[in-house]
């Protein structure tokens, strides 16, 4: 089993960078959203598989009676979960706010902050930076 | 000091005021002068950086002073000259800050017995020597000479570092006056020291092939010229080859460089100079001349050329400081430095005539002059050198009798025949302040040639004893008696008053050589300026492409090669054994997330792509449940379905995917290549890790601690709150910041609110199901502890219900719901969790300690009763930071959208 | 105070003042919010010399998070790097946010300037003092979120467009990153990282450890600019607000760098010659191709942000050589950075307002007009050169003479070079803007700030970090001495070790 995640670990990364390498920011925000899922199931792997039981101490007893999952990872994915999710967001609101502004969502089409040498300065660079 | 920040027209104190010091400094010196000709060396040691061995160490031998005289006596002339000069010049406090700086860096440099303390003078004359020759610098000309000087002599003086510390490591010391010659020479980086260190005495002092920068510095104010440009700081090099004679002297790099050097740069100065038209420019070629003739000197190993360097630096410094303040004199009150417009001054500037006229004699070695006295002795030095010494003498011979010619035209083109007015309306010699170093400096020429006494013991001897580093005796007299160096002499006479009586012939015909020259120094700097410009625009323009894509291309292709051939190379390629068999269940999840996988990658319908996200989510959310990750599944089910949800949202706004090509063929390649590497490497690293045995002792720690001692049943919540409640509080930090920067890029363009969904029915339905969520959210958080849920799985659930709140009944609505502005209420929630996670410090214990108490336990039975603690609030916390975050960015894609 | 408050203090320090930011930020209107971020990095400051203090008297001291015992819980650990490190953070970051009083206007300010700053202060805090892998993840992450929207804030095309470059590549690193860790982890059974340099010690597989340090080089690489993966840096740096620039060129790629040091000192030292020795061209490829970069480039923030990544080159070359004084050399090196690079910016910011322009050849004219901040552009520009006796002087010589004695000639040659090739830059900068005539003539050359108080303001700091550069260069013991115990903690980090894990390792 955990060679299959391992292999569809490899997959997802594979996927994630062929979108982050797309032209489409669109895709580059799906190949974000592949590449955490990738990164989650490295750490969980990693972590060794255990099938069945959750980390959770049964009542009355002082700890957990039979083989459970490794807690340790899931609690680093979950919390790898949740800051993925917000620079996710981000990078979202992001590519929102610059299609909006810059006209495009194509990456190949910027040329804000390095305007080619032979693109006329004075066009593209608005005075910023107070 | 203060004085020097007046902006505008000096006071005619300013030149004797900063002139005052250097020449006191001067008289202290002069009382050394006894007990250094006695043999004692004056030290004066302060602790600088002791952990790399550097003092600031200073000695007082008679090099030392000989150059500490020159520095500070002729700076206090130029001091005094300077004060008249600049008088009109709006920064003349600056000129004197610079001045000032400079002459201390200089007598630093030649005072200091520590290498390191030396380089840093050595630097800082440099400095302040590119802030003078830029001093006018609204002229492009003074720019870039500028830049010149501080390229070439701030480059050599790297070089000189490397070979500096070489020489400390190799030393075992860094004082030069305990380094030890024969060690260094026997070490096996001898030669590599001694190339060091003479390229930084080459470049500082203007030797073949670096000698270009110094004429070009000449566009500095001319008093500037006189003091660093001529008499002191190009002599630094100078003084540190003769410093490290001692040291490296025997060596046959050492001889045969400055040899060689030292007699091109003397010829080539002294043909070079001869062309000039332009006083100053002339004058400076000479310098290059004798800069050429005092290493070649230098090279000897006899005491009598180590005697004669040492009497015509004197000779020099004294003639060509009052040449450059004469010519000063004459471009200030008569208009102009070009020779060929000058004449006939003789009767306006008398004085001015006679001190250039005493300088002049000097330099052409007429008796009874000290020059004369110099060049004898320089044609004796010359022939007891170790290398070359008839051709070094006959070089010296040719370059002596240049300067014949070029002391005629100096001292007497421009006095005598007839008078011109055509440059300046009434010439007339300078004020008291400008004539008297000049004339005081020539005087000292003839009277050190009357009375050669006066300076051969007290000061050439002790020299000469220092860099020889033994005993040697110096006898300066004016006749000699018949020898080869008075026929050379005499030689010399006749080719020199040849040349400036045929002067126009000869300079044709230096000419006719100079233009068929293939290049010059100064070209080869221009080009080598343009190279390195060119190398790092065609670097930058390869490396910083101005791409994304390249960049993200070149990041991953890069650590995904590496990594692969790290692992592939050293042999880590590894299959885990043992591994257990996948089941139906499982494999079937894997196959659904790599269908969604490849639905994603190959779709050209955003809304594919976005349901194939959804597919690969949650077949992952089922593999981790399957795995007994029951709160990593919630949430990862959770997010994914934020994740959608924004999409679709946001995608609503982002264009089409087929609005642009596919990428072409080459592109895909490369990109495919690059990919599949990333993913291989993620896949062959991870199986490598597999396979090696698992040390589980942190994890069997959390399930044996995490009842008894943390209260919780649920371990993963445990961990997230109390083990490692640390990450999960950074991790609160970044998702309210999330939010913040989200809400800030959002919020700037808000269009109207968008109309809230007109039905009837899904309004009240949503009503219910929000309220149900909200429920169920305050029931995952509090049980979070012990079974699955937890404060971000509640906040998560409650986040949603507040977004169906939103779609439902519009933003407004739902603002008045939450009843706070979502930011707040997240970072409201991160100071809850703040002041949980510190509640335990300040009482005492370590911070994120869990302060706990007890409601209704029966000790007896062993029921501790129902736990409250900061653990719980911490808890809160993280719900409201999610719930708030989350909304902040709902809200305001909602505005907007 | 405890040692746990000691190094607790200057994350919730900031934290705390984030917080206050924003709530002041509201009550008190927009501008209210600049004074908690001057109070907040003031006392970061404060504290974090107290650290300072401690550790230099007692060596490295370390608290474990909710009281678990190493290697189970978080320990927050301060050795002599750490502190140092925290205490420059509080240094730049009081100087930048005095300069933000003036540079942030209010509408970025309202937009939640100053609470975002002082995440990105607790997020740097945290990385140096954190000893846990996963945990130093975190806090980049924290500064990384704080930095993505620090960055684009305000929201101009060119920084939308810069964001959009530093977004996607940082994110990339963080995931190798996070990975890196996660594998890591599967090997060793443990995120602590002075446990990791035990557990290392016991893994039978040297290949795939030195892959996975190869991993680390990558993310960590990454995030200091390292050739060649440096990119992102000249393609933003140059468009926030200037007091960003400043932080950023001042801390980012510093944690990167600093990360490098911990890892490759504490935890793989198994393959010193490859890996070290793989860090060792890198520092050489990145001192060249950056000062190169600057070189090609006429804009001024432009030619800084180049240059930040040549520095990054001496400072990797200080590790890579892994001897006591190449690491003396290395943290030192840093400190120094950290003060003259982020001086420079902020310097580049005042010209700017002055003259209208950040490209050189639109600018010019300063040194007539404004000779006070000729100086103040000289002392740190001077220092970056490494022209003595300046705090970068000291820093090369060090690291030179580093190379030399272990007869790294190619390094000590490169280094020598491109302090010469940085001499270029600066001197371009200076011949350029404050030599030559501004084209529009000199009377173009203008105030720096409309009132009184915001000229102040975009000073003082500027004095402030001069005052430093100058002070370590003409008094670099009381900095060696520092900058070497570190190297000697670093070489030997058995200290550190039992400082976290308790008397039995």
């Amino acid at each position: 089993m955990d060679v299959l995640l391992a292999l569809l670990a490899g997959l997802l990364t594979a996927a994630a960078v062929w979108l982050l390498l797309d032209r489409s920011l669109v895709r580059v925000l799906f190949g974000l959203a592949l590449l955490g899922n990738a990164a989650n199931l490295v750490i969980f792997s990693a972590g060794r598989l255990t099938a069945g039981a959750p980390p959770i101490v049964p009542v009355g007893a002082e700890a957990p009676l039979e083989t459970v999952a490794n807690a340790l990872p899931q609690a680093l994915i979950l919390t790898a979960i949740v800051i993925s999710f917000g620079l996710f967001a981000f990078a979202l609101a992001l590519v929102h706010r610059a299609h909006k502004d810059l006209g495009t969502a194509d990456i190949d089409a910027l040329h804000d902050a390095e305007p080619s040498p032979h693109a006329d300065p004075h066009h593209s660079t608005p005075e910023t930076g107070r | 000091m203060a004085a020097a920040a007046h902006p505008s027209k000096a006071p005619p104190w300013f030149g004797p005021a900063f002139a005052l010091p250097p020449a006191i400094a001067a008289l202290l010196f002069a009382l050394l002068l006894p007990t250094v000709s006695g043999g004692t060396a004056h030290e004066w040691t302060l602790a600088w950086a002791p952990e790399l061995g550097v003092e600031l160490a200073f000695r007082v031998d008679g090099l030392s002073l000989l150059f500490a005289l020159l520095v500070t006596g002729i700076g206090a002339a130029t001091m005094l000259y300077a004060g008249v000069y600049m008088k009109e010049h709006p920064r003349i406090g600056r000129f004197f800050l610079y001045l000032t700086l400079f002459m201390i860096s200089m007598l630093g440099l030649v005072l200091a017995d520590d290498a390191i303390a030396l380089f840093v003078f050595w630097e800082l004359t440099t400095i302040t020597s590119f802030l003078l020759i830029g001093f006018t610098h609204d002229d492009p000309t003074s720019r870039r000479n500028a830049l010149q000087a501080l390229l070439v002599t701030g480059g050599g003086g790297l070089v000189l570092l490397a070979g500096l510390l070489l020489l400390g490591m190799e030393a075992g010391t860094l004082r030069l006056s305990q380094m030890d010659g024969a060690a260094v020479q026997a070490s096996a980086l001898g030669t590599a020291m001694a190339v060091l260190v003479i390229i930084g005495c080459f470049t500082k002092s203007a030797q073949f092939p670096f000698h270009f920068w110094l004429p070009n510095a000449m566009s500095a104010p001319t008093p500037v010229s006189a003091y660093l440009h001529s008499a002191t700081m190009v002599k630094a090099g100078v003084y540190l080859m003769a410093r490290f004679a001692p040291v490296f002297g025997d060596m046959a790099v050492w001889v045969w460089s400055l040899t060689v050097a030292g007699a091109l740069t003397a010829v080539i100065g002294a043909l070079w100079a001869l062309r000039q038209t332009d006083l100053k420019q002339m004058l400076a070629w000479t310098t290059v001349m004798a800069l050429g003739t005092l290493t070649l000197l230098l090279a000897g190993s006899e005491s009598v050329s180590i005697a004669a360097a040492m009497t015509f630096l004197v000779v020099h410094a004294l003639y060509k400081a009052t040449l450059f303040l004469v010519v000063g004199i004459l471009d200030h009150d008569a208009g102009t430095r070009d020779r060929r417009q000058l004449s006939g001054l003789l009767k306006a500037m008398p004085l001015t005539a006679a001190a250039a006229m005493l300088a002049a004699g000097s330099m052409a070695g007429f008796p009874p002059f000290l020059g004369f006295i110099g060049k004898e002795l320089t044609y004796e030095g010359a022939l007891a050198l170790t290398a070359l010494p008839w051709l070094s003498a006959v070089g010296l011979v040719l370059a002596s009798a240049c300067m014949v010619a070029v002391a005629g035209m100096i001292a007497l083109g421009p006095f005598l025949g007839r008078e011109r007015r055509s440059v300046a309306e009434h010439p007339h010699d300078p004020p008291f302040g400008m004539l008297i170093g000049p004339i005081l400096l020539a005087a000292m020429g003839l009277a050190f040639g009357l009375a050669p006494a006066l300076i051969s013991g007290s000061i050439v001897q002790p020299a000469v004893v220092a860099v020889m580093g033994g005993p040697a005796e110096v006898k300066l007299v004016l006749w000699h008696g018949v020898n080869v160096p008075l026929m050379l002499g005499l030689l010399t006479f006749a080719i020199g008053i040849g040349l400036y009586v045929f002067r126009h012939r000869a300079i044709a015909a230096v000419d006719a050589v100079v233009t068929r020259l293939p290049t010059t120094g100064d070209a080869v700097y221009d080009r080598s300026l343009t190279g390195l410009k060119w190398l790092a625009a065609a670097q930058t323009a390869v490396l910083q492409c101005g791409r994304p894509r390249v960049y993200l291309a070149a990041t991953v292709a890069v650590v995904a090669v590496a990594v692969l051939a790290t692992l592939v190379v050293g042999g880590g390629l590894r299959w885990p054994a043992g591994n257990p068999t996948p089941d139906l269940l499982g494999v079937a999840a894997v196959v659904v997330a790599a269908a969604g996988t490849v639905l994603v990658v190959l779709t050209p319908s955003r809304l594919a792509a976005i349901g194939g996200l959804g597919m690969v989510g949650t077949a992952i959310a089922v593999l981790f449940l399957m795995h007994g990750a029951v709160d990593v599944a919630t949430t990862q089910f959770l997010v994914e379905t934020l994740v959608v949800v924004l999409l679709a949202v946001a995608m609503l706004r982002l264009p089409p995917l087929t609005r642009l090509p596919p990428r072409p063929r080459g592109t895909a390649v490369r990109d495919g290549l690059i990919a599949g590497a990333a993913g291989l490497m993620v896949t062959c690293v991870l199986l490598a890790v597999l396979a090696e045995p698992f040390d589980r002792r942190v994890t069997d720690f959390f399930e044996a601690a995490s009842w008894p001692e943390a209260y919780g049943r649920n371990i993963v919540n445990v961990i997230l709150v109390d083990f490692r409640a640390l990450d999960t509080f950074g991790e609160i930090a970044v998702v309210a910041v999330a939010g913040l920067g989200a809400y800030a890029l959002l919020r700037n363009d808000r269009v109207v609110p968008k109309a809230p969904a007109d039905s009837l029915i899904l309004r009240t339905a949503l009503r219910g199901l929000a309220a149900l969520l909200l429920v169920f959210a305050l029931f995952m958080l509090l049980r979070g502890h012990n079974e699955p849920g937890g404060g971000f799985i509640a906040g998560l659930i409650a986040a949603t219900a507040f977004a169906l709140v939103t779609l439902g009944h519009g933003v407004d609505k739902a603002r008045r719901a939450v009843g706070a502005t979502p930011r707040a209420v997240a970072l409201g929630g991160l100071a809850l969790a703040l002041a949980a996670g510190l509640a335990g410090l300040f009482s005492g214990g370590a911070p994120f300690e869990g302060l706990w108490m007890f409601l209704g336990g029966d000790p007896a039975a062993g029921d501790k009763g129902t736990p409250l603690s900061t653990v719980l609030l911490f808890d809160i916390g993280v719900f409201l930071v999610v719930v708030g975050s989350v909304l902040a960015i709902v809200f305001a894609l909602e505005e907007e959208a | 105070m405890s040692p746990a408050m000691l190094l607790t203090l200057p994350i919730a320090v900031p934290l705390a003042a984030a917080i206050a930011a924003f709530f002041v930020g509201r009550a008190g209107g927009p501008q209210a919010a600049r004074w908690v971020s001057v109070a907040g990095s003031a006392a970061l400051l404060v504290v974090s010399l107290a650290l300072m203090a401690e550790v230099w008297a007692v060596g490295p001291i370390a608290a474990q998070m909710g009281g678990w015992a190493a290697p189970f819980g978080i320990t927050l650990v301060a050795d002599v790097l750490g502190a140092v490190m925290v205490v420059i953070t509080g240094l730049s970051g009081l100087a930048v946010a005095l300069y933000a009083v003036a540079d942030i206007d209010p509408a970025r300010s309202r937009l939640g300037w100053h609470p975002l700053y002082m995440v990105l202060l607790a997020g740097v805090s945290g990385a140096f003092l954190t000893g846990d892998l996963f945990n130093l993840y975190v806090w980049f992450e924290v500064m990384l979120i704080a930095s993505f929207c620090l960055l684009v804030l305000g929201g101009d095309r060119e920084q939308l467009d810069g964001g959009l470059r530093y977004v996607f590549l940082n994110l990339v690193a963080t995931v190798m990153f996070l990975s890196a860790v996660g594998l890591l982890y599967g090997l060793t059974g443990t995120l602590n990282m002075a446990d990791l340099h035990v557990a290392l010690k016991q893994v039978d597989s040297p290949a795939l450890v030195t892959t996975i340090a190869i991993l680390f080089v990558g993310a960590f690489g990454i995030k200091s600019a390292v050739f060649p993966l440096f990119f992102w840096l000249p393609a933003s740096y140059h468009t926030p607000p200037v007091a960003v620039s400043a932080i950023f060129a001042a801390l980012l790629t510093k944690v990167g760098v600093y990360a490098l040091i911990r890892m490759f000192t504490l935890v793989f030292t198994q393959d010193v010659d490859y890996t070290h020795g793989l860090l060792l061209v890198i520092a050489g490829l990145t001192m060249v191709t950056g000062v190169l970069g600057a070189a090609a480039q006429t804009q001024m923030r432009k030619i800084l942000s180049f240059h930040i990544i040549s520095q990054i080159g001496y400072m990797v070359m200080g590790l890579a050589l892994y001897t006591p004084l190449a690491l003396l050399g290395a943290v030192f090196y840093l400190v120094h950075h950290i003060i003259v690079k982020a001086n420079l910016f902020l310097v580049s910011g005042v010209a700017k307002r002055m003259t209208g322009s950040f490209e050189l050849e639109r600018i010019g004219g300063l040194y007539r007009a404004k000779p006070w901040l000729a100086v103040l552009f000289l002392i740190p520009a001077l220092s970056l050169a490494g022209i003595p006796p300046l705090s970068g002087f000291w820093a090369k010589l060090v690291l030179v003479r580093a190379s030399l004695e272990v007869e790294s000639w190619l390094i000590a040659a490169t280094a020598l070079v491109v302090g010469l090739l940085t001499v270029f830059s600066m001197s371009k900068i200076w011949v350029e803007a404050f030599w030559k005539p501004h084209p529009d003539g000199d009377a173009a050359v203008t105030v720096t700030a409309p009132t009184r108080l915001e000229t102040v303001m975009l000073v003082t700091p500027i004095v402030l970090l001069a005052a430093v550069t100058v002070i370590i260069g003409v008094v670099p013991q009381p900095f060696l001495d520092l900058a070497a115990r570190s190297a000697a903690e670093l070489m030997a980090p058995e200290a550190y070790v039992r400082t976290v894990l308790g008397a039995a390792p």
